[in-house]
């Protein structure tokens, strides 16, 4: 309408202007147009008002903003304090733990199996040497729950490839749970699980004796599961443990407090046993350098004294007790051979010491 | 004036061929809704129809009442880039 008017011979610009106009307007018409059918259909089927709601409605969800009371108005901690009876073993107990209680209560879920293989296994420790290997899968199967947990069992796994002393495995498990303790999420077992000395019999308790600290608490009566480093025990009070249990002509190996000196060096020789680097816990190992009141760190880097070594390991063995002397000379012999052969880093000291606790778990 | 009647039906049959309409009517109404034009017109509309009444409401009474409201309501922005989009396609392809 308005285009009509234009004239031809004007410039092109307005022609162009004016096209451009009109074609934008059909558009937002379009637009218009579009819109005013969609809401008249809307409200011709009924759908038009469905996104307000009625007055009633809104003051029944409207928000509670009350201290003491969620978003809807219910009270936060109202099934906190009741307690619900177990229909297993018919105890009352609080509805926070009901869950955890009840996997445990019907040996169902998946902590349960495990704690009570872990049970089983600290049992067949005490009684019979052969269990470790399940004890290994046991605790392998934990890596997908606790990352703690991937800890120990790293650290397990790392000390049984190479070592001899994979035999020995459960004596070093014990010792190993004892350090796990602080990192463990089952630590709660452990302190339960502890050892009675007197339900043992003698050789238990000398092979227990080697690896852990041992010393009794005075209320639970159960010994202590954690290294010969645990600081919670003194030298003085193992000593006595010690002589308590095994009597006086016996102590065991890591006691031996006769030559400070040498002791460390026999450390050194079986260190150079030992091909791999392992950890802190090492029965001999920390009980040597618990004996010669130092840290064995000090001590270790002696290469040069192999004689010196020799006689070390054979008192070594005097201190273990006579049985034992065969088992030590052998190991020392393999030791002098390894000397001059290998020259490791004497942080295998610790690895050394299984040798000498696998010469003992054989006697035993 | 015919001729100049030819030559619009002969853009706008261009514009249709090429897609071109299409395109900037799905761009309109994308703007539109971004820039909050559909909403403001439907709460028009939702007083048109309660003035109206629900039950009588016609096409018609929509239309009269929304459509001068909806083209005043279009913001100079969107106005502004389609009518760009539109001198560009003409330039291009009106031999004008």
């Amino acid at each position: 309408m308005k285009m009509e008017e234009k004239p031809l011979s004007g410039p092109d610009n307005t022609r162009l202007e004016a096209l451009m106009q009109d074609i934008y307007s059909e558009l937002v018409e379009d637009a218009c147009l579009g819109l005013c059918f969609e809401v008249h259909r809307a409200v011709k089927q009924g759908y038009f008002f469905l996104d307000e709601t009625d007055q009633d409605s809104i003051k029944e969800f409207e928000i509670v903003d009350q201290p003491g009371v969620d978003i809807f108005g219910q009270v936060f901690n109202q099934w906190k304090n009741k307690e619900c009876e177990c229909p297993n073993c018919k105890r009352l107990i609080a509805a926070s733990r009901f869950a955890p209680h009840l996997e445990k209560c019907l040996g169902m879920g998946r902590n349960s199996s495990r704690i009570a293989n872990r049970r089983l296994a600290s049992n067949n420790n005490i009684s019979k040497s052969e269990s470790d290997q399940e004890d290994n899968d046991d605790l392998n199967d934990n890596d997908w729950s606790y990352g703690a947990e991937k800890k120990s069992k790293k650290r397990k796994s790392d000390k049984n490839q190479n070592s001899p002393r994979r035999s020995k495995s459960l004596k070093h498990k014990n010792g190993e749970l004892g350090t796990s303790i602080s990192s463990d999420p089952y630590k709660q077992y452990n302190y339960n699980a502890g050892i009675s000395y007197e339900s043992l019999a003698p050789n238990e308790v000398r092979s227990l004796l080697t690896t852990q600290c041992g010393v009794i608490s005075e209320h639970t009566k159960k010994m202590c599961t954690r290294s010969h480093r645990c600081p919670q025990h003194t030298d003085d009070q193992r000593r006595a443990i010690r002589l308590f249990l095994l009597g006086p002509s016996v102590p065991t190996l890591p006691d031996v407090d006769g030559d400070g000196f040498d002791v460390p060096d026999s450390q050194a020789v079986l260190s150079r046993l030992q091909w791999e680097d392992s950890p802190d816990i090492s029965p001999a190992d920390s009980a040597s350098s618990k004996a010669s009141g130092n840290h064995s760190d000090s001590r270790r880097p002696k290469k040069k004294k192999k004689p010196a070594a020799v006689a070390a390991a054979l008192s070594m063995s005097g201190g273990g007790g006579g049985v034992n002397l065969m088992g030590v000379s052998g190991a020392v012999s393999q030791s002098t051979i390894s000397l001059s052969t290998k020259k490791k880093k004497p942080k295998a000291a610790a690895a050394a010491a299984p040798s000498v606790s696998s010469i003992f778990n054989e006697l035993n | 004036m015919s001729k100049e009647y030819q030559m619009r039906a002969a853009i706008n049959q261009k514009l249709i061929e090429m897609g071109e309409r299409e395109r900037l009517k799905e761009l309109l109404r994308a703007k539109l809704v971004e820039c909050g034009w559909k909403d403001q017109l439907k709460a028009h509309c939702k007083d048109v129809i309660r003035e109206k009444g629900l039950e009588h409401v016609t096409v018609e009474d929509l239309v009269t009442e929304v459509t001068p409201k909806g083209r005043a309501l279009v913001p100079d922005s969107v106005k502004k880039e389609l009518l760009q989009r539109i001198r560009a396609f003409l330039v291009q392809h009106a031999a004008v």
